[in-house]
């Protein structure tokens, strides 16, 4: 019985994937244009950085926190490598400087959530509050005439004249993550916090210092999808990652990674990252208005957190009926 | 215990006079009654009303991050009524319903699936907003009648809303601390497994705490829209925010079954000093925005302190919500 069941059910990143294709099929048949080379080559433009900013999120989330500043700090960064930009100074120059100061922002939040024991979302939705406060009073609404070496990455990094550099990076960044999952110890101290805080620390694992250092990791990675979405043109805004933390989560969610931490995977983001960067293409070949897309995307999260809700009852009566024929 | 609770509220009064009276010396204009209640009250008031029921939802453990979006929603449904069927009652209604179906939606989903509130709220927030903004295609929407009453009628030389607030504040003081249904609100934050087994109908009391909350919400929308006599779907940005702070700053604890509607009050009476009184010392809306920010987090830490010391200073069989929290 319980065999059958196993052998049914599709594993959740297969369905995901399917899902994906099925609409992108679909999208194909109903608008000609958006299999287009161009069309997919801007999806393929965002996908990049939700995926890089979205593996970030996933492993702050495996620990059952989350880090809602995200949005924020991406702002934060990107005024910081315009103003180094502004100078004629090389990406090899302004993206290390995102990352430092992506890690340390992050850090920051990190340490209040481990030290002062605040709830991670109130304390990043603080933290939020403080960066997008500060930005203001540092920039007046916007950098602009940034020059052509700020630019390089959207513009002139073409693998095969076409294909952005940024995808390159993010499946770079994809494969190590994935192999870190695979084989380091480091990912299954976050499976083993996220699970359960109390029995983590009492197998030895140094919960506060596993958690900082992923977020600093978070914030590190953070700065490489920063300096894609800032680089995108020659005008950088101070409130330009501003709800984009939004996206992440869902992403993150839609991949099938628990809320509450402790179970989800990688490449589950990565479709998740892949569904969520078709959404906006998708409703415009569709015909509807962009001002839907935010509704859509919070519809997205709920229906994906429903099922992964109602899967975990699920488990738990099989559990619960298996303990039983037990006894 | 009792008696520490009080001491709370003591505090919290005399930093709202401390910030008062400092505020109101360094700039003698915000003395003047005619300031003091049609700006300073009157603009606090939509914040003040949704902060009581959401500290209800907060003694239960839980948080609704989706009360400006709720708050917009409502107003942005009611002027669209008004604008296609001028019937200024079917507006009001229509309003409400959309804070009842919101409140009811998000209690839903924590009560029946069990998702976390936080994160509930979180993608309703998003998703009540995304309506908000769709159906309005990003355009403005302007007052109906109900709400301009609201928003800007005076019972002689005050607004409405100070005193519908008054009324309110009062009902859910005495809700809070003399009904049975109060009480039950605590015993489901500090153990909400217990208190099921104890005979409280748990989904039924959070229900209610969720529900209340979207309507206020929707009230306070129409509250809002009158007084700006026009509203975009951005609105609501930042409310979540600021009465979260209040609950904190008023004593509630963030983690459940601690908590009191006076203390919340008289927070949001500080928030309105601060905020009011940084407006008449000239300091620019960002930094404003960064007080907001640093004050939450000042009144989170200062409570956590002081609840770890009352945890090991006592019994420490707490511990384990606050680990979870790590």
């Amino acid at each position: 019985m319980n065999n059958k069941r196993a052998k049914k059910a599709l594993p959740s990143e297969m369905a995901l994937g399917l899902f994906v294709a099925v609409i992108f099929a679909v999208l194909c048949l109903v608008a000609g244009d958006f299999g287009s080379l161009n069309n997919i080559m801007s999806i393929l433009n965002h996908f990049s950085y939700i995926l890089i900013a979205s593996i970030g999120m996933n492993i702050i989330m495996l620990t059952g926190n989350i880090d809602v500043s995200f949005g924020g700090v991406i702002s934060v960064m990107a005024i910081l490598m315009a103003f180094i930009g502004k100078t004629g100074a090389p990406i090899y120059v302004f993206m290390p400087a995102a990352m430092l100061c992506g890690a340390i922002l992050c850090t920051f939040n990190a340490l209040l959530i481990t030290k002062l024991r605040i709830p991670a979302i109130v304390a990043t939705l603080a933290t939020t509050q403080i960066y997008a406060g500060v930005l203001p009073l540092l920039v007046e609404g916007s950098i602009y005439d940034l020059p052509a070496s700020f630019t390089w990455l959207a513009f002139e990094a073409k693998i095969f004249k076409y294909v952005p550099l940024s995808v390159l990076l993010a499946l770079v960044i994809l494969a190590i993550a994935l192999l870190m999952m695979k084989y380091s110890r480091y990912f299954k101290k976050l499976y083993a916090i996220g699970n359960n805080v109390k029995s983590a620390r009492l197998a030895g694992i140094d919960v506060d210092k596993t958690v900082i250092v992923t977020y600093a990791i978070g914030g590190l990675v953070l700065g490489i999808a920063a300096t894609i979405i800032a680089t995108a043109g020659q005008r950088v805004t101070t409130t330009m990652g501003a709800g984009m933390e939004m996206t992440f989560i869902a992403a993150v969610v839609v991949g099938g990674t628990s809320v509450t931490g402790g179970s989800g995977s990688i490449l589950g983001t990565a479709l998740g990252a892949l569904l969520l960067s078709i959404i906006s293409p998708a409703l415009y070949y569709l015909g509807i208005s962009d001002s839907w897309s935010t509704a859509v995307m919070g519809a997205i999260i709920i229906i994906a957190v429903s099922v992964g809700a109602v899967k975990g009852v699920r488990h738990k009566a099989a559990d619960a009926e298996k303990e039983e024929a037990k006894a | 215990m009792k008696t520490k609770k009080f001491n709370f509220n003591i505090a919290l009064g005399v930093l709202f006079l401390v910030l008062f009276l400092g505020i109101g010396l360094k700039a003698p204009n915000f003395f003047k009654p005619n300031y003091l209640i049609s700006v300073m009250l009157r603009n606090i008031m939509e914040l003040g009303m949704i902060a009581l029921p959401v500290t209800l939802i907060t003694i239960t453990g839980g948080i609704d991050l989706s009360l400006g979006s709720i708050a917009t929603l409502a107003g942005i449904m009611g002027g669209m009524v008004y604008a296609s069927t001028s019937n200024g009652f079917l507006a009001v209604v229509c309003a409400m319903l959309a804070g009842l179906a919101c409140g009811w939606f998000n209690s839903f989903l924590v009560t029946r699936l069990n998702i976390p509130a936080m994160v509930t709220t979180l993608a309703t927030m998003y998703l009540f907003q995304g309506i908000a903004r769709g159906i309005t295609q990003g355009n403005s929407v302007y007052a109906f009648p109900a709400a301009e009453w609201l928003g800007n009628f005076q019972v002689g030389p005050i607004p409405v809303q100070i005193i519908l607030y008054i009324l309110f504040a009062a009902a859910f003081v005495l809700l809070l601390s003399r009904t049975y249904y109060g009480k039950y609100l605590y015993a489901i934050g500090l153990n909400e497994t217990a208190s099921r087994f104890s005979g409280i109908n748990t989904v039924r009391c959070k229900n209610i705490a969720y529900i209340a909350s979207g309507l206020m919400s929707a009230f306070a929308g129409m509250i809002m829209l009158g007084r700006f006599s026009s509203m975009k779907y951005t609105a609501g940005d930042g409310m979540n925010l600021k009465v979260v702070t209040m609950i904190v700053l008023g004593g509630t604890s963030i983690n459940g079954g601690v908590g009191t509607m006076t203390g919340t009050i008289i927070a949001t009476m500080i928030i309105a000093v601060l905020n009011s009184g940084l407006t008449v010392l000239n300091i620019p809306i960002d930094v404003q925005t960064i007080v907001q920010g640093t004050v939450l987090l000042i009144s989170l830490v200062a409570y956590a302190v002081i609840e770890k010391r009352n945890t090991t200073n006592g019994k420490k069989d707490k511990s384990p919500k606050t680990v979870k929290a790590a």
